[in-house]
């Protein structure tokens, strides 16, 4: 709209412009007029009271001549200018009567007729000009950005070169395919495009928003893609037009990144055979000394152990992200019963807390069903969970764990510090990867891995993952497995192989590998 | 809050009086020293072997209920131990149970087999010696 008024303000101008114009013609009409008056009727002018007359005669017939010349010569001008205005947006001006020209009537009313036309094409352009063909669009298509335009049904209207070479898909096999099946985007937070769309569709809202980090899922054969996202989200664009995407590529950035983690997973690996000796010997130690020991060399015995268990959770912590950032997270889900793994793992980290002054208190449902879990990644969750609580427990001296049937028949369990609490404004970010809370970052250690790799774990499993917290009070974090007959029953539905062991074994059905 | 498995208890595996013998087939020598202490300590008749090509000939004696098998040891690896022992035309009639017990991550072909084949996998560094005769305890 602020184009259009420009356009008309920059027309008004010209009206009046040409309407200055057209008396200044006048004007100089006048003034040569009597200049051939005074050089040729001077000598005349002998008799003040001819000279009187005559200079009067001359000024009137001069301003009517001018007149008359300046109104016919201008006037088509003024006409066409007229026209302009009126047809403009809010145009003020009332219609020019063409009739009335006396000169180029015939050149007004033709040029008229190819104005008005212009401005009928305008209008049309104006209401549909998205839903032109942008595949001609020079620079839509030559953008060195991947681009893509969505219609409200997400399927892709129009996708540039670029973001054809940038998925390695001939841009035209491209559209008309829904976007989620041409781009597998995994998303770095639980709000991906699909529920962003959903929100601002069902609110009605002219939106933009963007995501760093979001990873491109490829075929085969041809590089991964790491990069951040920009959409908008115009209601007001017709539906055929109403998402557009860029993306802006940060591959070589991210996988910098990524190939760090890597480089830490493989030294880290070495360290898995000493760190096994190690617990190996603590234990065995203990066993010995068990009874004989005094309280002090008991003490010293448990806070070994206690450390030794600190670095296995580190070690298995960088060693499953790098398999999750590689794809290579496979859980074997197994019958288990989910009070023995609630109790073994809290026992086994209660004597971190221990160390720490810290006592964990676990409450167990009675009758939970038996769970489908893969045991020592859902022992990564258990852990990472109790031992954030741990950090983050300031002068709390009780973790709460608390295993439940939910309401929709999964089965949950929350882990409650009384805290420091996590201020609001970074719980979204909290499960990302690299992620810490800034505040504590240089009092609490840690790698900011641990609740992106739990959410990893769990959502492999199905279930979910959350946060409750309150600044200074505390904070809950809580998480879902399924029921094992659930999964059973899932399992059987599905092509998958049949569950070799029942009963009390394991599924020894290796289709049921997530990632 | 106590250890599952207490110091010095002896289990009997259920259902034998005889205590059941287990190979533990592993070149990592201090870890097969630890298992063998913690599965005699509860009960069981542990040997330590850390040749592959030994240990292959041990097995195939058919005197072990149980083999724990590394997959990284010198000579003949754990795989093809495997692949030998699950074979009838290499070893007829072979009645134990076979526990992979390795650290690494393995390639395909080899995870299927191991899937296919054994009857147990474990991952070395995730269990300490105790708990290694627990899951034994559960698994026979």
């Amino acid at each position: 709209m602020s184009k259009n008024s420009d356009y008309l303000s920059r027309a008004k101008r010209q009206y009046y412009i040409t309407l200055f114009l057209g008396l200044i013609g006048e004007g100089l009409v006048l003034i040569a007029l009597w200049e051939v008056l005074r050089i040729f009727v001077h000598p005349l002018l002998s008799n003040l009271f001819i000279g009187l007359i005559l200079g009067g005669a001359t000024i009137l017939i001069s301003l009517l001549w001018a007149n008359i010349l300046t109104k016919r010569l201008i006037s088509p001008v003024q006409a066409l200018w007229q026209l302009i205005i009126n047809i403009a947006p809010n145009g003020s001006l009332p219609p020019p009567n063409i009739d009335a020209l006396k000169i180029g009537r015939e050149l007004v009313a033709d040029l008229s007729s190819q104005v008005l036309q212009l401005a009928g094409n305008a209008e049309q352009h104006e209401t549909s000009h998205l839903s032109t063909d942008l595949s001609r669009n020079f620079i839509a298509n030559n953008l060195p950005l991947p681009l893509f335009i969505l219609d409200a049904q997400e399927t892709v209207v129009f996708a540039n070169n670029h973001a054809g070479d940038y998925i390695g898909i001939n841009p035209k096999d491209i559209i008309g395919k829904n976007f989620y099946m041409v781009m597998d985007m995994s998303f770095p937070s639980e709000q991906t495009l699909d529920k962003w769309l959903k929100q601002v569709k069902s609110s009605n809202a002219t939106s933009t928003t963007s995501w760093e980090r979001v990873r491109l899922n490829v075929l085969d054969n041809h590089p991964t893609r790491l990069f951040d996202l920009a959409a908008y989200y115009n209601k007001d664009n017709p539906d055929k037009q109403e998402t557009i995407l860029v993306a802006f590529d940060h591959t070589k950035q991210y996988s910098q990144d990524d190939q760090a983690v890597s480089f830490v997973a493989l030294s880290v690996h070495e360290l898995r055979t000493p760190l096994t000796l190690l617990r190996g010997y603590i234990e065995a130690l203990g066993d010995e000394l068990s009874g004989n020991a005094s309280p002090e060399l008991q003490e010293f015995m448990l806070k070994m152990s206690a450390t030794a268990q600190q670095l296995t959770i580190f070690v298995n912590n960088i060693l499953n992200v790098a398999r999750v950032d590689n794809d290579q997270l496979q859980l074997q889900l197994h019958e288990e019963s989910w009070s023995d793994i609630v109790t073994s793992a809290v026992n086994a980290i209660s004597l971190r807390a221990k160390v720490r002054g810290i006592n964990i208190e676990a409450t167990i449902a009675p009758e939970l069903p038996s769970v489908g879990v893969d045991r020592l990644s859902i022992y990564e969750v258990i852990n990472n969970l109790i031992d954030n609580a741990i950090k983050y427990s300031g002068e709390g001296k009780v973790i709460k764990v608390d295993a439940h049937l939910s309401n929709d028949g999964m089965v949950e369990t929350t882990v409650e510090d009384f805290g420091l609490g996590i201020s609001p404004s970074i719980m979204p970010n909290l499960f990302t990867k690299f992620y810490r809370d800034h505040r504590n970052r240089s009092q609490i250690g840690g790698t900011g891995l641990g609740l992106y790799l739990s959410k990893a774990i769990i959502t492999a499993h199905g279930g979910n993952i959350w946060v409750r917290s309150k600044l200074g009070e505390g904070s809950t974090f809580g998480f879902t497995v399924q029921p094992y007959a659930k999964l059973a029953a899932e399992v059987k539905n599905s092509d998958n192989k049949e569950i070799v062991r029942g009963a009390h074994g394991w599924i020894k059905n290796h289709s049921l590998y997530r990632r | 809050m106590e250890p599952s498995v207490t110091p010095g208890q002896t289990v009997k595996p259920e259902g034998s009086k005889q205590p059941k013998k287990v190979l533990c087939i592993e070149d990592e020598r201090f870890i097969g020293e630890l298992y063998i202490r913690s599965l005699n300590k509860a009960g069981y008749d542990a040997t330590l072997e850390v040749d592959g090509a030994k240990g292959l000939e041990m097995a195939q004696s058919n005197k072990y209920d149980i083999i724990l098998l590394d997959l990284m040891i010198p000579n003949v690896t754990g795989i093809e131990i495997l692949r030998i022992l699950r074979d009838p035309a290499k070893t007829p009639n072979f009645k134990g149970k076979i526990i992979i017990t390795t650290n690494l991550e393995q390639r395909e072909d080899v995870r299927q087999d191991i899937e296919k084949q054994a009857d147990g996998y474990i991952v070395k560094a995730e269990l300490t010696p105790n708990e290694l005769v627990e899951f034994l305890n559960n698994i026979a």
